[in-house]
């Protein structure tokens, strides 16, 4: 009858015929294909996270890693890329499409003072890095940097350090991918040969 | 003055001289250099704007180039002029080292033990980290412009899909059962808090004080008032008592008496013979002490 509602039925108040609660049901679980993981990333608005995808399909998470290889490996002939910041993924444009849609968006081109642009770099190759690190290597104070690139998003606080006085930790994120053009940390350029080796064996060459 | 130029970070620049107003012209004639952001950069500039090796160069040679150009330094770098100045003492410290004899072996050892490592490998390690990150920042830069960088589909887009008819897909239920035990556990985990100690004002009237005296002296025909406060140590109680001492004598209820000053206050009670002599009934009333002293001048 118009303008008259049914009760709710006792499945959709979440309760059994006799009024006990319903047992919770997992979700219903999905194949996830390369091409249903490509459509997910293509509608979601943000990064989504390789747990996320895992729980959103019911599967686990080594399936979810082998199809995000796959489509890593698929879409590098395509103008679309997979990019990957720690547990999280998403879809960006290739970095040779960059130009076209960059005139398509009216984006500018990144401007980072020489300060910047070591600070970040700092915090890029040593992360997590807290803000006295950053300070040792560069041989002065780098709050104002700091906070300059936070605001920016080009590097994010990742939590605190268990060190007394419990500082931030910095570290960088997608919109430093996305603005450098990098699909992930491991694209980026390599450091100088003996300084790269040093932090690979674990010495602290700012110490 | 020096004859510096103005160099980035991994590029050569051109020279920044500033004229200024002044009455000599080493104090008018300023060289500055741009382009580095600190005492480390400012060192990496001065090496290679001479086209040396930092692995090789001997660094305490830099050090009087580097003390002229801390003297021409802007006056908004002024603030971090101390972490300059530390640089500074450590390349005078390599060049007075190496002015110095040295003496291999055990003597070496132990002055670097002593003082904690030799200054010019330190610090030309500072330099190596300091100009390998300074040169993975420009190339950061190179790999931005050559790439413009990354577009992902803004928000609005998937915005856009909602209304189209999209929907998120349906919660999980929760089940009432496991919210109310979870609650349950809480309770029993977080004790109840302590109710707040109450602090109450303690009040000392001169009722309760004259009580005191009345009943000392009914025991004895007088009583010293520091025998009575003997072991009080609340000044308000001394005072308190002090004052009901006074306000019983205006009644003409006791008679007190001090020989000497700072000597025994003695009271004793008023005889009759003497409160009829002020006027009074042989005995005393019961009318109520004035506590608020309104009529105690």
């Amino acid at each position: 009858m118009i303008g008259e509602e049914n009760p709710p039925t006792p499945a959709a108040r979440g309760l059994n015929g006799d009024g006990s609660p319903e047992p919770v049901r997992p979700l219903d679980p999905i194949e996830l294909t390369e091409a249903a993981l490509e459509a997910l990333l293509f509608v979601a608005e943000r990064p989504l996270s390789r747990r996320e995808i895992a729980g959103l399909v019911g599967t686990d998470r080594a399936t979810v890693d082998a199809r995000l290889g796959d489509l890593e490996v698929s879409l590098r002939a395509r103008g679309i890329r997979l990019v990957a910041s720690d547990d999280r993924v998403e879809l960006a444009t290739a970095p040779e499409a960059g130009p076209i849609v960059a005139r398509y968006v009216g984006a500018d081109a990144v401007r980072l003072s020489p300060a910047s642009l070591e600070t970040l770099a700092i915090v890029a190759y040593r992360q997590p890095v807290t803000k006295a690190a950053v300070e040792r290597i560069r041989g002065v104070d780098s709050d104002y940097t700091i906070r300059s690139l936070v605001h920016r998003r080009l590097v994010t606080e990742l939590g605190r350090a268990d060190a007394p006085g419990r500082p931030f930790l910095y570290g960088t994120g997608f919109d430093f991918l996305e603005r450098f053009g990098l699909a992930s940390l491991d694209e980026l350029p390599l450091l100088e040969a003996d300084v790269a080796s040093r932090l690979v064996d674990g010495q602290q060459p700012d110490g | 003055m020096p004859s510096l130029v103005a160099v980035g970070p991994g590029r050569p620049a051109s020279p920044s001289v500033v004229i200024l107003a002044a009455a000599s012209p080493e104090a008018g004639t300023r060289v500055e250099v741009g382009g580095w952001a600190g005492p480390l950069g400012l060192l990496l500039s001065l090496i290679e704007t001479r086209k040396l090796d930092v692995m090789t160069v001997p660094l305490g040679g830099l050090a009087e180039a580097y003390l002229d150009a801390l003297a021409g330094l802007a006056g908004d770098r002024l603030g971090h002029i101390s972490v300059f100045v530390a640089v500074a003492g450590q390349l005078i410290l390599i060049k007075s080292r190496a002015l110095l004899p040295r003496h291999d072996g055990a003597a070496d050892l132990a002055e670097a033990t002593d003082e904690g490592g030799d200054p010019e490998v330190e610090l030309r390690e500072r330099l190596l980290v300091y100009r390998a990150h300074r040169d993975a920042g420009l190339r950061l830069a190179a790999v931005a412009a050559e790439r413009v960088g990354l577009f992902r589909r803004e928000p609005a887009a998937a915005l856009a899909a909602a209304f189209a008819g999209a929907a998120p897909p349906d919660p999980v239920p929760l089940e009432p059962r496991l919210l109310a035990g979870a609650l349950t556990e809480l309770v029993q985990v977080i004790a109840p808090p302590e109710p707040p100690v109450e602090v109450l004002a303690r009040v000392v009237t001169l009722a309760e004080r004259a009580a005191v005296i009345r009943a000392a002296i009914r025991a004895a025909p007088q009583v010293i008032l520091q025998e009575l406060l003997r072991g009080v140590r609340d000044r308000v109680v001394v005072s308190v008592t002090f004052l009901a001492l006074l306000e019983l004598m205006k009644r003409h209820e006791i008679v007190v008496d001090q020989a000497v000053p700072f000597g025994p206050i003695h009271a004793r009670r008023a005889t009759a013979a003497e409160r009829s002599a002020a006027g009074l009934a042989p005995e005393p009333g019961s009318d109520p002490l004035d506590e608020s002293l309104a009529t105690f001048a």
